[in-house]
């Protein structure tokens, strides 16, 4: 069973790295998050020169120095773990598309599915391996950071916070694209799918305002955002990493069923 | 009909999208409106088309896996969904903020056990989602929410504050205020210490009476400028101390109910009498706070100090690396990071909470104490440092020389000293039987300059606790973390960019041509 | 080692249209089997169902007494299966293909080493063994598919339209590889060329809308002449449907054909 999983993820692995795609996707992201984050760092010090030139001070902190709340943390950490995230939102879709669509399109499913695989092995090889493309993406945006956490005494454990923040973002995010490539042959019907669902479930701003405010509180703890706040601050809080996790197992449990269903139709 | 779902999902896109791209500007625009309307009627139809032209699981053994796999996806949401529901009640986390920002530190759990039994109007903080910190404070709020159950959590956005929480609000858009009934405090910044030290100001029953020796050039208490004194005033009080002034010569006695005296640095002797008065205060398990300072000579450091066991030469410490952390720095300026690991005052400060200290006067012991006094020195400035009898050239700021005799490891800044001899004071409302003295070397460290710096306020506030036997409450480790505010210079920061923002992608770009040549050839 | 097969009564519904129409026929160990009929008889619906990809909707297929809607796995456990236009990964080394395909059967190691090495032999796939399958010509794809069904020496192997788009030379060569199983496999073939049927089959079956139309051992095709002349034969005697239309396209077929 697990030999079967591994062999499978092997194959994932080599069909990801052949086509041009994850490069593609991984220069975008990189590209991306180095630019918004250099643009955050350079604003930031810009700030610093204008408070410690002009010595102005916040309300109750130290004065003649730089206010308390004004440092690096909340200057750059936590914007841009906002702007990571929805970069991730752009570019996961353009991968999980081909996942499942083209197995489908090409018939190999046919392949697999003759040749004793369960079909949960399948969704779960296929699930861990974008997963695993997700974590060497973030690894790869993680060395700006990770210079700048070094020099700024914030703690390497806070990059951990953060990133393990972005990995569960990101899995879940996958894993509803990862759904969507599974109910279809068609890699842009799955791309629009796997773009649609999350921005819509990103955080119901677009709907509270025309909703109730008990509705409206509800829909903001099934919101994607809601729940990230916590890991660029240095917190992992458990019932957020469950509520993603759910999230991921749910995108499994969907892409199990829609391969379930195509064997009965 | 194909079409129709796929259309529809690309007008529910640009709905969503073209809201967030413009949210700033209006809410929803009547063109996200009617492309999220349109989309989703098209999707409906979509869906309903492709529902009349199902083929149906045909057979019974394909309705069975049909009617499995369904059932193994409602089991499925019911268990995750459930799983995350029941989720949000849980508060276990890890923090790995640097200095455990949002973590509470035990003497905040103290004092939230001891404020489930006290009487009167329950207290609450109340939270406001849309104020300018409320994210940043969010972890902090539940971090109160779960260890504090005798205090009332009220989100402002779900449920409406009490009046004077509003009317504070709105003077002063601050984002945590507590109150008790109809009386509320601003806190000011949300952090963990402010949150507190309001908490403590609303619940505190009991209000220990610390007095001020006045008369002989102490601190000026009622001085707000950068060189006065009135915020340690206030933070006494704050921190739900009473305090009061205790006039040297008029003061026939030092009143029973004073739980500490300070001394803060009298410039002149004092009578013979006070000096009397003190040293019976003492005897009788008084409680003593002197600060010193170089360069200043009283009776108070040669004569009272010295019999109590402290020698306070009238000296000043140097440190050659001076501290960059003022804007005219000094080697007279200390940055003191070594403390006593295991004495009240200080086991809370350690080499990453240091206090600044303009100048200090070092404080050692005089003599070994007797079979049942502890005497302990408890700050020491650092293993550089030299002490300099030359004070009145140092404090010019004149070259003075420095020989071997001024070498001294580590010279201590602060000393203290507990006594069980004292007789319990006839009709005090609690016995004592130690008298304790905290001396330290500096004043200016607590001036309203410079309390706020580093962790000052905390040595102080340790020293005074102490001395007024609320040991449980020795001052918070502060969450005021003070990180490398200037990480990278802007020119590392560019050649940063450049290597990490456009090499690696170039390299990842180039091994996908490569892969892209590779499929075609 | 080989495998029996017996299928009952196996029928299977997409909505109103009817692929198969309750199909009973039985393939004895060792036996190469035939399976011809026109586009749409259902050729491939019924592999399907053998192999485990589709369900029937009414009926089963055993293989060695396993059911194949109940116990799939083991059925598939004893099954190679070398589809219609072979479904490879186009990314993939021939080496590496069937090293995964090895592992996918839970063969590891030194067995799996072995058993890729015998493949590659069998198959003659030793001088592209390091090419991508992307790069090769059909008939190397074919033999692939074929390499890969064999690995695990499955009694049976089921081969969908093996020799569409080959040259002469290579369908030669791909139908000498497949007789050489009888006797050892089991084997399923499914076809359009009824010379190719005629050649390789113990025996075989027609199918057309579903339904068995005819079923002939190969002493009965030699006796009948050919397999075009017994056909019409028997289509004619068959249930009153398409017989002679069916008879037209076979004939059609059979006239296309050139052998060597």
């Amino acid at each position: 069973m697990i030999g079967r999983v591994l062999a499978l993820a092997r194959k994932e692995l080599r069909q990801l790295f052949a086509s041009p795609i994850a490069y593609v996707v991984g220069t975008a992201y990189v590209a991306l998050t180095g630019i918004y984050f250099f643009q955050h760092l350079v604003s930031y010090n810009q700030l610093l020169f204008v408070y410690q030139s002009e010595g102005l001070t916040g309300v109750g902190f130290d004065q003649g120095t730089v206010p308390s709340h004004i440092n690096v943390l909340n200057e750059v950490f936590v914007p841009a773990a906002d702007d990571f995230g929805l970069f991730l939102l752009v570019v996961l879709p353009l991968v999980t598309m081909r996942v499942f669509a083209e197995e489908r399109a090409n018939g190999t499913d046919e392949l697999l599915f003759t040749s004793g695989l369960r079909p949960w092995e399948v969704a779960l090889a296929k699930h861990a391996v974008t997963y695993l493309f997700v974590l060497g993406l973030l690894a790869a945006s993680a060395i700006y950071p990770a210079v700048v956490i070094a020099r700024s005494g914030l703690g390497f454990e806070h990059l951990i916070a953060l990133y393990v923040g972005q990995l569960c973002y990101g899995c879940a995010i996958a894993s509803i694209g990862l759904a969507c490539s599974s109910f279809t042959a068609s890699q842009i019907v799955a791309a629009v799918l796997g773009y649609s669902i999350p921005f819509v479930l990103l955080d119901f701003a677009w709907l509270t305002n025309t909703v109730s405010e008990a509705v409206a509180a509800q829909l903001r703890q099934v919101a994607l955002l809601s729940h990230f706040g916590a890991f660029p601050r240095g917190v992992i809080e458990l019932r957020e990493v469950v509520y993603f996790a759910g999230i991921a197992f749910l995108g499994w449990l969907s892409s199990l069923v829609s391969l379930e269903l195509g064997r009965a139709r | 009909m194909a079409f129709l779902p796929a259309a529809g999902l690309v007008m529910i896109l640009v709905g969503v999208g073209s809201y967030y791209a413009t949210r700033s500007l209006h809410g929803l625009s009547a063109f996200s409106a009617v492309n999220l309307a349109l989309g989703v009627l098209l999707v409906a139809a979509g869906a309903a088309a492709q529902l009349r032209s199902f083929r149906g699981f045909a057979g019974a053994a394909s309705r069975r896996v049909a009617l499995r796999s369904l059932a193994l996806l409602v089991a499925g949401f019911a268990l995750a969904i459930g799983a995350m529901v029941a989720a949000q009640r849980w508060t276990a986390r890890l923090d790995l903020t640097v200095d455990e920002l949002y973590t509470l530190s035990d003497q905040t759990r103290l004092l939230c056990g001891e404020l489930g039994g006290q009487p009167g109007p329950p207290l609450e903080l109340v939270f406001f989602e849309d104020a300018l910190l409320a994210k940043d404070v969010r972890l902090l709020v539940d971090a109160y929410a779960d260890a504090c159950p005798a205090l009332e959590i009220r989100d402002a956005s779900r449920h409406e504050p009490p009046a004077g929480a509003r009317e504070l609000y709105t003077t002063t858009a601050t984002t945590v205020i507590a109150c008790r009934a109809d009386v509320c405090d601003p806190i000011g910044y949300p952090s963990e210490r402010n949150i507190t030290g309001a908490i403590v100001r609303l619940a505190s029953q009991r209000m220990p009476r610390v007095y001020f020796l006045i008369g002989h050039g102490e601190v000026d208490l009622a001085n707000q400028g950068e060189s006065g004194y009135s915020g340690l005033a206030g933070l006494l009080r704050d921190q739900g101390f009473d305090v009061r002034a205790l006039v040297g010569p008029a003061a026939g006695e030092i009143p029973d109910d004073a739980e500490v005296v300070i001394a803060a640095a009298p410039e002149r002797d004092l009578l013979p009498e006070e000096l009397a008065l003190l040293d019976g205060y003492l005897a009788r398990g008084g409680r003593l706070l002197a600060l010193a300072e170089p360069g200043l000579r009283s009776n108070l450091y040669s004569d009272l100090l010295r019999r109590w066991g402290f020698d306070l030469p009238d000296a000043v410490i140097v440190d050659e690396v001076a501290s960059p952390l003022l804007e005219d720095p000094s080697p007279l300026n200390l940055l003191i990071h070594l403390f006593a690991p295991y004495n009240p005052v200080t086991r809370t400060l350690s080499r990453r909470t240091m206090v600044l200290m303009p100048t200090a006067r070092p404080v050692g012991l005089a003599r070994k104490p007797a079979p049942d006094d502890r005497l302990e020195r408890v700050a020491f400035a650092s293993e550089r440092a030299l002490v300099t009898r030359e004070t009145s050239l140092a404090l010019a700021g004149r070259d003075f020389p420095l020989d071997a005799a001024a070498a001294q490891v580590e010279p201590p800044v602060a000393a203290t000293g507990s006594y069980p001899r004292g007789e319990p004071a006839p009709g005090a409302e609690a016995p004592r039987h130690e008298a304790r003295v905290v001396v330290i070397g500096d004043r200016d460290f607590v001036s309203n300059r410079l309390l706020e710096a580093l962790y000052n306020r905390d040595l102080l506030l340790n020293a005074v606790r102490w001395l007024a036997a609320d040991e449980a409450r020795i001052a918070l480790t502060p969450k005021a973390w003070t990180p490398n505010q200037d990480p990278l210079t802007l020119q590392q920061t560019v050649a940063y960019f450049y290597f990490l923002a456009f090499a690696l992608p170039e390299a990842l770009l180039l091994l996908g041509i490569y892969a892209w040549w590779r499929k075609q050839a | 080692m080989s495998a029996r097969i017996e299928a009952q009564g196996v029928s299977k519904r997409f909505g109103p249209v009817v692929a198969l129409d309750a199909l009973s026929l039985e393939i004895a160990p060792g036996e190469i089997f035939g399976l011809i009929g026109p586009n749409g008889a259902g050729k491939t619906t019924f592999i399907r169902i053998l192999t485990g990809y589709r369900l029937a909707s009414e009926g089963d297929v055993r293989v060695d007494g396993l059911s194949v809607t109940r116990e799939r796995f083991k059925v598939q456990a004893r099954l190679g299966y070398a589809c219609e236009q072979p479904k490879l990964y186009a990314d993939h080394t021939v080496d590496a293909f069937l090293r995964f395909m090895g592992e996918v059967r839970g063969l590891h190691g030194a067995r799996l080493r072995q058993a890729v090495g015998v493949s590659v032999e069998r198959m003659g796939l030793e001088p592209v063994r390091a090419r991508r399958i992307g790069v090769l010509s059909k008939g190397f794809r074919q033999r692939v598919a074929l390499a890969q069904a064999l690995l695990h020496e499955p009694a049976l192997l089921v081969v969908d339209e093996p020799t569409v788009g080959l040259d002469p030379a290579q369908q030669i060569e791909l139908r000498r590889i497949i007789a050489g199983f009888r006797g050892t496999h089991t084997v399923l073939l499914c076809t359009h060329q009824l010379h190719e049927a005629e050649t390789i089959c113990d025996r075989v079956a027609l199918l057309d809308r579903g339904r068995l139309a005819a079923l002939a051992s190969a002493e009965e095709i030699r006796a009948g002449g050919s397999l075009e002349a017994l056909f019409m034969a028997r289509v004619g005697r068959g249930p009153g449907h398409m017989a002679a239309e069916a008879a037209a396209e076979m004939a059609a077929e059979a006239g296309g054909e050139s052998e060597s």
